[in-house]
């Protein structure tokens, strides 16, 4: 009915205002969730970051084996290795190792091949820079050799180090001989789910 | 008609000698309310419209050529940027597409954890449609308060994969990472908070009369239209069409769960318009926590991803798979010359096809209404265009 | 103005100027003040309370770098629209398109010649104060329409025209809204109509009957209509029209356009103050003639300011209405509510031309239960939410 109608326009705008404005009265009373970066926070944001964060690439020259698997891998080619074998020492000289970051885009493939973890994404997402060429990151500044992987484990401390680090970089990427997820989780899911 | 400058045509009316002119105006690529680069020429009288033309292609970046040049694992974070709103689906198809080329058997835990991923990335999508289309209508706080709980799933997501938006997660044969520890529990707590904000959300604004009058009745597309139009999704299922590649044609592990889909009934106006496609994505989100409280419940334990060689060769033939992404029925055709690089892949968006009816329904439509039925449509410009 | 300026001239001051020449001299001074010192100042500040309050109830914290909380934000927007490139489009009428700004103003800033600030403190008081107000505050209808057309762009024509269907529309529902006061009180004077209220909330007339209760809430809405707010912010619909009317204004003119909306919440305030809320009369505490002065000017501030802090709210949450549904909205709902309303007022008036007292206490009543209904809401909002067990809760907006 035409009345019915009129005064049930009348009567929802009102309550459906006065519900909206109760809303956002009461948003007015919560504490906000921004996060007052980069002054104003108790921590940095990078170390809030979980570990599998892919931020700006980084490699750690001392354990790179020269395999070319990173540079294979990724499908943008900002990735540029100069390795050749050398005659005389039968051992892999890294010549250059450049990565471009304005190219990469940050998906991880290069890291997921890497046998030591020697190139790893990190929670740094801070890159601007004034110039462009700032951007390619260059690892390699004088020639060097490659990593060999020992077989009977690493001594030497600080490379361990590295190789843990990275080893356990490796370690997240599912791989199809993982057969159960950690053991952490499964009691906290039965109790979280039950 | 020319799609160039702006040329007024004069129009002499009946007998009456009437002259008047039909404005014809460009909503361009740079417009605030155009989801992305879109671009629509409008012919106007006053505030109705005659015709609105679009016009596509401004955020075109040859991504289906390039998996012709990276190769089956290498084009996996292009497919992100197919729909950067909604990137697992798009990381599902090229996988499922790939695996149906290879004949490869993903494992059951890794179905889950795409599954998961998956349903969190369509809440978070249809949480920045809801978000943008109510910024459009006018009110401003729903998209800050859409986008706060959007970065809770963003953080959950980045737990999981490392990234926020691109996320690169699922390779050929499963996923690239495992849960990490304890992630059931928050993505549960999530849960629990967020039916709570839906709650307030539809209190705030959903049935706000002054939404409800801007979107009732507007462009209504009767289920004929839609099929014959080829929408998908939402768009589909709000103009009374029950069908959604989940339920209808299962893929994953969509068979081991229980689900609705939610469908429109004109609930406060015609069956298929715009606050018809807008409720069915609310409906939606519910349902989607609905389905991730089942996957946490029922996840197996086992491997995540499958052995899938480096130098991935499937052998040559094709394989056209469908995932229901967020905006609808998505489908991935994958060609194979027996290289390990795809001799095509053509990718088929739910946005493309929603951008053609849109020059059907605005005969009628204020411009008002023009800007509401884009963003009820939910096209996003990277879909459109690839 | 005139008594203390009369005053004046007894002590002797103004020795051989003639009376008018001191009286109009006397207010051209002291609506210079109140423009500069008063009315530029509480529009810049608005827009940094706007800014803030939008944010607190988005979930974020607005402009808090700029000075003490953000407080100079609003200076900083000034110095840099004012260092902008001023530009002109080349097409544009340009005589019509500088005009534009300045009638917008002028319509804006001359209501203020009859806000009554306190007892004493008002430039002119009218006779007919209301009614100017009124007619005066249409002169922006001129200078948008003049805004819209000569930028020479369509989406701006068409946020033009839309302004003025609009702001013309409006001025019937407000000035018929009006109407039910000036019944009551038989007089279009502002400080006339301040005087016939008390300084307790059931001597307001907004609780002295429920037509003038009805015609408080008409009066708002026509009032956020003709200040090109939202829900009715059309012209400058920013979704669908870039910027509406001043899409191709810059700097300087950008400033003045949206200096006048904000100073216009100012007005609409303070007219809601005056007809409804018993303007700025305090109770009897002091004789004191400066601390009168002093405590009838904030009590009359804070009474206006709540309404553009409320013109604010409305806007962070309800969406915009469409064109045609704001005409409709005009003229079949407001404007035959008014009506009803003038008839429903003139019926009481003739009833009980003193007044009905039980009827006063009623109305305050209801709108206690109104405010205690809505923060029940609130609170219930908050419970939801679960916001105290997360630690979110918090008092203090300004932290």
């Amino acid at each position: 009915m035409k009345r019915n109608g009129y005064l049930r326009n009348i009567a929802d705008v009102c309550l459906t205002t006065f519900d909206g404005m109760a809303v956002t009265f009461s948003h007015l009373l919560r504490r906000p969730s921004t996060i007052q970066y980069p002054d104003r926070i108790p921590i940095r944001v990078q170390d809030t970051l979980p570990f599998r964060y892919r931020g700006i690439l980084e490699v750690d020259v001392e354990i790179c084996t020269g395999c070319l698997a990173c540079e294979r891998a990724c499908p943008i080619d900002c990735i540029a290795i100069d390795a050749e074998k050398d005659k005389q020492t039968r051992e892999m000289v890294l010549r250059r190792f450049d990565i471009d970051m304005a190219k990469c885009m940050y998906c991880g493939l290069c890291s997921e091949p890497c046998p030591t973890g020697a190139i790893h994404h990190t929670p740094e997402f801070e890159g601007a820079d004034f110039s462009l060429e700032s951007l390619v990151r260059h690892f390699v500044t004088a020639p060097v050799s490659a990593y060999k992987v020992k077989k009977t484990g690493e001594t030497d401390p600080a490379l361990l180090d590295l190789l843990d680090r990275g080893t356990r970089y490796v370690d997240e990427f599912a791989s199809p001989e993982t057969k159960a997820p950690a053991p952490a989780e499964k009691p906290a899911l039965a109790k979280a789910a039950g | 008609m020319s799609l160039t400058g702006f040329e007024l045509e004069v129009q002499r009316a009946g007998s009456a000698g009437l002259e008047t002119e039909e404005m014809t105006l460009n909503m361009g690529p740079q417009h605030p309310s155009t989801h992305g680069v879109l671009r629509f020429v409008i012919k106007a009288d006053g505030e109705v419209m005659r015709e609105a033309i679009p016009d596509v292609g401004y955020l075109h970046r040859s991504i289906e050529k390039i998996s012709e040049k990276v190769g089956y694992h290498g084009f996996m974070p292009y497919t992100d940027r197919v729909d950067y709103v909604a990137a697992m689906f798009c990381n599902q198809g090229w996988s499922m597409a790939c695996e149906k080329l290879g004949g490869i058997e993903v494992p059951k835990r890794g179905e889950y954890c795409r599954v998961i991923a998956a349903e969190l990335n369509r809440i978070s999508s249809h949480l920045l449609f809801v978000g943008t289309m109510i910024l459009d209508i006018g009110a401003m706080t729903p998209f800050f308060l859409a986008f706060q709980e959007r970065e809770k799933i963003n953080d959950l997501l980045e737990e999981l994969c490392g990234a926020r938006l691109t996320y690169n997660y699922m390779r050929i044969g499963g996923v690239a990472w495992d849960l990490p520890p304890n992630y059931a529990e928050r993505v549960l707590a999530f849960l629990e908070h967020f039916e709570r904000a839906l709650d307030e959300h539809n209190d705030l604004i959903s049935y706000n009369k002054i939404f409800v009058e801007r979107l009732a009745n507007i462009a209504a597309v009767t289920p004929e239209v839609a099929i014959n139009y080829n929408l998908v999704g939402p768009n589909l299922r709000a103009s009374g069409v029950p069908y959604d590649v989940r339920r209808d044609d299962p893929y994953s592990i969509y068979r081991e769960l229980d689900f609705d889909v939610p469908v429109g009934t004109g609930e406060v106006g015609t069956v298929g318009d715009c606050f018809d496609r807008y409720i069915m994505r609310v409906h939606e989100m519910k349902q989607s926590v609905r389905i991730l409280r089942q996957c946490l419940k029922q996840m197996p334990d086992g491997p995540v991803i499958a052995k899938v060689p480096r130098k991935f060769k499937p052998p040559a033939g094709d394989a056209y798979i469908r995932v229901e992404s967020a905006r609808g029925d998505m489908g991935w055709y994958a060609v194979s010359d027996g290289t390990e690089f795809p001799y095509r892949c053509k990718i088929r968006t739910g946005s493309f096809s929603a951008m053609s009816i849109i020059d059907r329904l605005s005969p009628g439509l204020m411009i008002a209404d023009l800007v509401a039925l884009i963003s009820s449509l939910d096209v996003v410009a990277p879909e459109v265009d690839r | 103005m005139q008594e203390f300026l009369d005053s004046l001239i007894t002590q002797g001051y103004f020795a051989g100027v003639p009376r008018d020449v001191v009286y109009a001299a006397g207010m051209a001074v002291f609506a210079a003040v109140v423009v500069l010192g008063f009315v530029l100042n509480v529009s810049g500040v608005t827009t940094w309370l706007e800014r803030r309050v939008w944010a607190r109830m988005q979930g974020r914290c607005g402009p808090n770098r700029v000075g003490p909380q953000g407080f100079l934000q609003w200076l900083a927007d000034g110095v840099k629209l004012f260092m902008k490139e001023d530009l002109i489009p080349a097409e544009a009428d340009s005589r019509l398109f500088r005009l534009a700004p300045y009638i917008v103003v002028l319509g804006f800033l001359t209501a203020f010649v009859v806000i009554p600030f306190s007892s004493a403190l008002i430039i002119a008081d009218l006779n007919v104060g209301i009614v100017f107000v009124t007619a005066v505050t249409s002169l922006v209808v001129v200078g948008i329409l003049m805004a819209g057309w000569a930028s020479n762009n369509k989406w701006s024509l068409i946020g033009g025209v839309r302004a003025a269907a609009q702001i013309v529309s409006y001025e019937i529902p407000a000035g018929l809204s009006i109407m039910p006061i000036v019944l009551l009180t038989g007089t279009l004077s502002m400080q006339g109509i301040i005087a016939q209220q008390g300084w307790a909330p059931q001597n307001w007339f907004v609780f002295n009957n429920p037509f003038t209760f009805l015609a408080f809430f008409i009066f708002f809405t026509s009032a956020l209509a003709e200040g090109n707010r939202t829900p009715f912010d059309l012209p400058e619909a920013e979704s669908e029209l870039v910027a509406g009317f001043v899409t191709e204004y810059t700097g300087v003119r950008y400033l003045l356009f949206f200096l006048a909306e904000w100073g216009n919440l100012y007005i609409i305030g303070a007219v809601i103050t005056t007809l409804f809320l018993g303007g700025w009369q305090i109770p009897p505490v002091t004789d004191n003639a400066v601390l009168r002065a002093l405590l009838e000017f904030l009590t009359f501030f804070i009474k206006s300011y709540f309404w553009v802090l409320v013109a604010m709210w409305v806007r962070a949450t309800l969406p915009r209405v469409r064109v045609d549904q704001l005409m409709s909205v005009c003229w079949k709902y407001l404007v035959p509510l008014s009506f009803a309303n003038l008839l429903g007022t003139a019926a009481w008036v003739v009833a009980w031309p003193q007044g009905n007292v039980v009827a006063r206490y009623a109305m305050t009543l209801v709108g206690v239960a109104l405010l205690y209904y809505f923060f029940q809401r609130v609170a219930f909002h908050l419970r939801r939410a679960r916001v105290r067990e997360r630690g979110e809760l918090q008092f203090s907006p300004l932290s």
